[in-house]
């Protein structure tokens, strides 16, 4: 079967900066990935790369079998993919439930009934029913971003995206976010995940990969990347990240 | 007024159970020309009643003027932050143009040079209508004020939708929204609370340069006190009238800024 997102060679730079030097992976359909790397080692921007939030330099990127390449296959592409960001981007303007029907009555042309059921029925995969008529800067962290994954969930993505979803957030709001994405990840969603919670990797990761300096250095399955890394670079972040 | 004020004191809503005290300086203002034309009716009541059609005149220049101000300048705040260089040049170079000249000599310009620019051009292709083209006051001064202002205005639009952080046009486009259904949804109803405040500025500082087209035939109130001042020569009295009146309106205008202010904060 073919791969839902294949990145070939791909090159980026700002600036003088080279932030992806020539980047190749393929992700299957149901695959939960996890990209570690210290900061600055382009693991964010290949992630925004692939709905194309980052334009890149040189290479291919075809997710289900769209190829990024005019405005309209970009559009395309964004409503297969949901993403999640690390300040949550939640608008603030509009309610949580708002938050969650606009794009679906504005993007996907539901109807208000169409968009508010699965709305209302996406706050409670996510927990938090209650807060449908709150606004964004009245809850915590934590419910903030797990509005954000419904809001993304709302748009019936084939591929969810997170790039740091759990850095912004204080140490007791972490695991509820964590255990919203686990669930995701036993339905069979495909994901993308930029982040350093060695315990959600372990239980939901298929594969982890390395980067570091715009390149990936390592991947293979956690418990083996994670226990047994080969490279001296691998060691050496998981030494930095575990201590 | 008399409309808002019930909808001020409504205390059902946390929001606008807060009476704005500055109201009074209004009332103070108006019950001082009130003062003036009961106990000293002349020459105060005349000149009110001589210089009245002038506050329509002032008035409806001043929205007519603003509203077209509010849709120009969107667009061309819109052009100085477009990706394509062009459409940048063009707005940046508008924008930098018109600031740079003395609103006064822009007016002068668009009801003296521009119609003689308009019959020349006539004359030279002979066209007969373009050739006895006669400027309209009102027109004109409406035209003037509006290509300035817009200018000016689209700087508050530019800053407005620049303080909106770039995470929220990222996850509306994430979403699969155009960039301009992410404008119109998620930034600009945005940007438009920030900006409320020199918006409202500008509305205000418009209202007080409007008595500038009194110099290009408009009979706005700064004209009509002049007319009056001209025919009878109490200058005092006339133009302490003019300024109360251009005071009731700019207070009045303040008020209202304030109260929306109040009625858009963001919930949390």
């Amino acid at each position: 079967m073919e791969a839902i997102i294949q990145i070939e060679n791909v090159h980026k730079h700002f600036g003088n900066v080279q932030a992806l030097r020539g980047v190749s992976l393929n992700i299957e359909k149901g695959e939960v990935v996890v990209i570690i790397g210290p900061s600055g080692s382009g693991k964010s921007t290949l992630l925004r790369c692939i709905n194309r939030l980052e334009e890149f330099d040189s290479g291919k990127i075809v997710v289900d079998g769209i190829p990024l390449d005019s405005a309209e296959n970009i559009n395309a592409v964004r409503t297969e993919v949901g993403m999640v960001f690390q300040q949550f981007n939640l608008f603030p303007h509009l309610n949580v439930l708002e938050n969650l029907t606009l794009a679906q009555t504005v993007v996907r042309k539901r109807n208000k009934a169409e968009a508010y059921e699965n709305a209302i029925m996406l706050l409670e995969k996510v927990g938090i029913p209650e807060k449908a008529q709150n606004y964004p800067l009245q809850l915590s962290g934590g419910q903030q971003q797990r509005v954000a994954i419904a809001r993304a969930l709302a748009m019936n993505p084939k591929i969810m995206l997170f790039d740091e979803p759990t850095s912004a957030l204080d140490p007791e709001m972490i695991q509820e976010v964590l255990d919203v994405m686990l669930a995701l990840a036993k339905e069979g969603m495909t994901m993308v995940v930029v982040s350093h919670e060695m315990g959600f990797s372990r239980a939901a990761a298929n594969r982890a990969i390395l980067m570091d300096e715009g390149q990936i250095i390592e991947e293979g399955p956690p418990e083996l990347l994670f226990s047994h890394p080969k490279h001296d670079r691998t060691k050496l972040f998981l030494s930095k990240i575990l201590s | 007024m008399a409309s808002t004020l019930p909808v001020l004191l409504n205390t059902s809503d946390k929001k606008s159970r807060y009476f704005d005290r500055w109201w009074l300086l209004l009332i103070g203002v108006i019950l001082l020309i009130i003062g003036l034309i009961v106990f000293k009716p002349d020459p105060f009541k005349r000149i009110l009643f001589f210089v009245s059609d002038g506050i329509g005149v002032t008035i409806y220049t001043t929205l007519v003027s603003f509203v077209i101000v509010l849709i120009f300048g969107l667009i061309t705040g819109l052009g100085r932050l477009s990706k394509i260089s062009i459409i940048r040049a063009v707005t940046t170079i508008y924008v930098e143009v018109v600031r740079g000249i003395p609103l006064l000599v822009q007016l002068m310009f668009w009801y003296f040079a521009f119609p003689s620019i308009i019959q020349g051009l006539g004359e030279m292709i002979s066209i007969e209508t373009l050739a006895k083209y006669r400027a309209n006051p009102i027109f004109m001064a409406i035209l003037g004020l509006s290509f300035c202002y817009s200018a000016y205005m689209s700087e508050v639009y530019r800053a407005g939708i620049q303080s909106i952080s770039r995470g929220q046009m990222e996850a509306a486009r994430s979403l699969g929204m155009t960039y301009f259904q992410a404008m119109r949804f998620v930034i600009l109803p945005q940007a438009l609370r920030v900006i409320l405040p020199p918006v409202g500025n500008e509305f205000i500082t418009l209202l007080k340069d409007s008595s500038l087209v009194s110099v290009v035939a408009v009979a706005d109130i700064t004209r009509r006190g002049r007319e009056f001042m001209a025919a009878n020569f109490i200058p005092v009295d006339t133009w302490v009238m003019v300024a109360l009146l251009y005071l009731v309106l700019t207070l009045f205008s303040a008020r209202i800024v304030t109260w929306i202010e109040r009625k858009t904060k963001l919930e949390r």
